[in-house]
């Protein structure tokens, strides 16, 4: 079943004073399958961040348009978007984006205290997420006790408390040393196989050389992508990095 | 490194700051002028030339030790926290070679500069609003009034000895912040966000108490002669408890709310309550001086308006008629002699008399105890709140005067209190007991009582022979200092002010050349007094009261202003994290309106508290109507309020704008 659409996306910036018109995105096309973990390469300035932003609903395209689970989001009205984004989608960010006057366990029930769940439905939630995700011992704790990986996981428990259809990961390791961010991958796989769909916009091979499917992206297309197969990490990584050579030196589209 | 490279890393670190420094340095410029303002107004010497000028004085002086301590307190806890915010750019300092010994030297060049702006800002403002303030408030008073514009030398050398002695102590401080402190600590501090304030039960309990302790003070407190002392105790008290309690009772509050779950997740309180706990953290004590400084305009304004106000009401109890002269004579027949002489000159002058009182009266202090008054000498010092003045006129010029006609049986009296109430069936004084047959509300009106502090019982015996007997045994007790009869003698006129002062004059060369003993009050000649002095405290009411309200908003615009920076990061995460636009926003209007409007309304609490204990020192000064006071405390409550909402909107939108940018 396809979970999310994204149908010919186009997005021009046109700077203040209407002068230069900037196209970040010309025409992107692709759609996630319900439970895939879909990874979204490309350069800095390649329109990675633009797409996101639209997929997220924070952004409008210029032209074309998302369906999630069918529903186009340019019909969710305004007032109702930020409860569609609580209800339907998770979010991960490269810098956390934990508030420092709530301890973890609290930054983790914000959206469910802004859907107006009850306590116990919030704890009840919690627990699972949180032993799964190694946290339970620190969730007293504030963001400014915790390292950077503690942080990026109760981040993550934060995305996933509210079941959303999709997870969105914008650079989720970028912030991250070699050992979270190894964790965090983990964590991510295991939270995939149980049936979550994620979309992760990166630049680092590793982070995705994990996904099941690489999307690259550049000059606002998609250019190319990758399916994992049965290809171990390992060879998905080599993959990966063959193709970003081959974008780099501007080899032709091929495959 | 060269000479010249401390003095300018110091002043580009002060510019490069901008945004944390200018909020700073502006709320010391104002503490500085409000103290300069507040010290030059003590040792104005216009102060000497108003009745009670000594009250006044220490009053002043009291007040500007106040605000030396709020001066000291609010610079020291703003500078805290522009020095933690600074801690980062401290520890890249540090990493890129510089030794703490040398962040100390900049530091001490950034004091300097401080020091420096803020003092001859500071006195700059002092002495032009000091200026403008004199002109502006005796325009609108329109009345000549007996302060003036005053350049003192004394002030200003005060001024920069204490505050240079603030700075000093404030860089210290700051010095032993980056000595205790490694660099990594501070490289880190700037991206640790702000902990969490930790609450401090004992602090919280004291507040409440040292509160309720002023409170109960404000609201027992019987006698006017003990509120003076007890009036400062009380002010003493609240002001600590005011400070406690927002400073450590709120976050324990706050705390208590967070733990109740039932309340704290639920999407109007989740965000509000761990905001609140921030915020008090940073703004506790400049809330506080808000909310004193709002109480102090409240109460300063609204009694010395209900003063202004009620100036006629007093004038006619301190002067029953237009001319009285309380003849102090040995014998009746010269009292008799003088105002024979006073009525001669009244024909001669053409001078046309619509009425006329006279009695004779016996007056003296004595000290209460339980129903019985005792003469002086029994007493114990302390015992001075127990001090009356007693007052007795027979009936039959009770009944003359005041055109009743009520009778007494032997052994009983008609009793009036002036101020506190006499609350016994019978009265004892110099071994004769009273009934009290009747309580009256009204009386034979009688200045040089009024005038006195004390309160006073105005007895009518049932004829001259009692009051004889009372003068005898009266001389038997106090031998010497006993009190000798009086005669009152009042008469009023429908001559022009002038004309009445003119005469006046003469009447008192007539009464000088004959030796008579007395005292002669004209209330045309007194009113012009009055004004003067009731003009002087109101002046000073709205003049400090208006300085406070500056000082005021000053300090809640930038505090609103300079939070607005750190809220915009927190705003943008709580709506990528799926709060809409409308949720934040009525999230933090929630949050400013507390901030905004909690130190108003705890004023509110004070003053309304204070309102007996107020009206008892304005007793003092013959101002009884505490129907006029209660409508004047309303009035500026309300204006007060008025501008309090308009600096809020002011305040609000600029907020709005820096946050959602």
């Amino acid at each position: 079943m396809v979970l999310l659409e994204a149908k010919c996306l186009e997005k021009i910036y046109t700077t203040r004073f209407g002068g230069n018109q900037v196209r970040a995105l010309s025409n992107v096309s692709f759609s996630v399958e319900q439970g895939e973990y879909v990874a979204i390469m490309g350069e800095s300035g390649s329109g990675k961040t633009t797409l996101l932003n639209i997929l997220a609903a924070l952004d409008k395209p210029t032209a074309g348009e998302v369906l999630l689970d069918s529903r186009s989001l340019s019909t969710v009205k305004e007032r109702e978007i930020s409860a569609f984004r609580r209800d339907n989608l998770g979010f991960v960010f490269q810098d956390f984006n934990l508030l420092d006057t709530f301890n973890l366990k609290d930054n983790i029930f914000l959206p469910l205290v802004l859907a107006g769940k009850s306590y116990k439905e919030m704890s009840r939630r919690l627990q699972p997420i949180a032993k799964k995700l190694g946290i339970s011992e620190l969730l007293e704790k504030y963001p400014y006790e915790v390292s950077g990986g503690q942080k990026q996981r109760a981040a993550v428990a934060r995305a996933l408390i509210t079941n959303p259809k999709l997870v969105l990961a914008d650079e989720p390791t970028g912030a991250l040393d070699s050992r979270s961010t190894d964790d965090l991958l983990r964590i991510f796989h295991e939270v995939n196989q149980d049936g979550q769909t994620i979309l992760m916009v990166t630049h680092s091979v590793k982070a995705a050389s994990h996904a099941g499917r690489v999307l690259f992206i550049k000059d606002g297309e998609v250019f190319h992508q990758i399916y994992r197969g049965n290809n171990s990490n390992e060879q998905l990584y080599q993959k990966i990095s063959d193709t970003l050579t081959l974008l780099a030196t501007g080899g032709d589209r091929h495959e | 490194m060269n000479k010249g490279f401390f003095p300018k890393l110091a002043a580009g670190n002060i510019r490069r700051n901008g945004k944390a420094y200018i909020p700073y340095l502006i709320s010391c410029i104002m503490t500085v002028a409000l103290f300069y303002i507040m010290v030059s107004l003590s040792m104005n010497p216009g102060l000497a030339d108003m009745v009670g000028d000594n009250t006044l004085k220490s009053m002043m002086s009291l007040g500007s030790v106040i605000i030396a301590v709020f001066a000291f307190i609010f610079l020291f806890y703003t500078n805290s926290f522009l020095v933690k915010r600074r801690r980062k750019e401290f520890g890249v300092f540090h990493v890129l070679g510089m030794e703490k010994r040398h962040l100390s030297k900049v530091m001490a060049w950034e004091s300097l500069y401080v020091a420096l702006i803020g003092l001859t800002g500071g006195l700059l403002v002092g002495i032009a609003l000091d200026k403008v303030m004199f002109l502006v408030i005796s325009n609108i008073i329109g009345a000549e009034i007996s302060l003036g514009f005053f350049l003192s030398g004394t002030a200003v050398g005060i001024t920069l000895l204490f505050f240079a002695s603030v700075f000093f102590l404030i860089f210290l401080n700051c010095v032993r912040q980056i000595r205790t402190s490694n660099p990594i600590e501070m490289i880190r501090a700037g991206s640790a966000g702000e902990k969490e304030p930790k609450t401090k039960w004992l602090l919280a309990v004291l507040g409440l108490c040292s509160l309720g302790a002023g409170y109960y003070i404000a609201l027992t407190v019987k006698s006017p002669l003990t509120s003076i002392f007890l009036f400062f105790l009380a002010v003493l008290l609240v002001i600590i408890g005011t400070y406690l309690l927002f400073t450590a009772g709120s976050i324990a509050l706050l705390k208590l709310l967070r733990k109740n779950k039932r309340y704290y997740y639920k999407t109007r309180h989740f965000t509000s309550v761990s905001g609140m706990i921030y915020r008090m953290k940073q703004n506790a004590v400049g809330l506080a001086n808000i909310c004193v400084l709002s109480t102090a305009v409240l109460i300063m304004v609204s009694s010395t308006t209900s003063l202004m106000l009620g100036m006629e009401d007093t004038i006619r109890v301190r002067y029953p008629n237009d001319f009285v002269i309380y003849a102090d004579e040995q014998s009746e027949a010269r009292s008799e002699e003088s105002f024979a002489q006073i009525r001669a000159l009244q024909k001669e002058k053409h001078l046309h008399v619509t009425k006329e009182t006279q009695y004779p009266y016996l007056s003296f202090g004595a000290f209460l105890n339980g129903d019985t008054f005792e003469p002086p000498q029994y007493a114990s010092l302390g015992s001075i709140d127990r001090v009356q003045t007693l007052m007795f006129v027979s009936l039959e010029d009770y009944n003359r005067i005041m055109g009743t006609d009520k009778t007494l049986n032997e052994g009983e009296i008609l009793l009036y209190s002036s101020r506190q109430p006499f609350q016994h069936p019978t009265l004892n004084v110099l071994g004769r007991e009273y009934t009290v047959k009747e309580t009256l509300e009204g009386f034979i009106g009688n200045g040089l009582l009024a005038a006195v502090a004390a309160d006073s019982q105005c007895v009518v015996v049932r004829d001259q022979a009692e009051i004889d007997l009372l003068y005898g045994l009266q001389k038997k007790a106090l031998g010497d200092s006993a009190s000798e009869r009086q005669y009152y003698y009042g008469f009023d006129t429908d001559a022009g002010e002038e004309e009445q002062r003119v005469f006046y004059r003469e009447a008192l060369d007539l009464y000088a050349q004959n030796k008579y003993q007395g005292t002669m009050e004209s209330k045309a000649d007194s009113r012009s007094a009055f004004i003067g002095l009731y003009g002087g405290f109101f002046f000073i009411g709205v003049f400090l009261g208006a300085l406070f309200i500056m000082a005021t908003v000053l300090i809640i615009y930038f505090k609103q202003i300079s939070e607005g920076y750190d809220d915009k990061q927190r705003f943008e995460i709580m709506q990528k994290v799926g709060m809409s636009r409308q949720e934040v926003k009525s999230s933090i209007r929630s949050q400013v309106l507390t901030v905004f409007f909690l130190p108003l309304i705890v004023a509110g609490i004070h003053v309304t508290v204070a309102l007996p204990l107020i009206c008892r020192l304005l007793a003092l000064m013959n101002l009884t109507n505490t129907g006029l006071y209660i409508a004047c405390t309303g009035v500026c409550f309300l204006v007060f309020t008025v501008m309090y909402v308009l600096i809020y909107l002011l305040t609000a939108r600029t907020y709005y704008r820096i946050v959602s940018r």
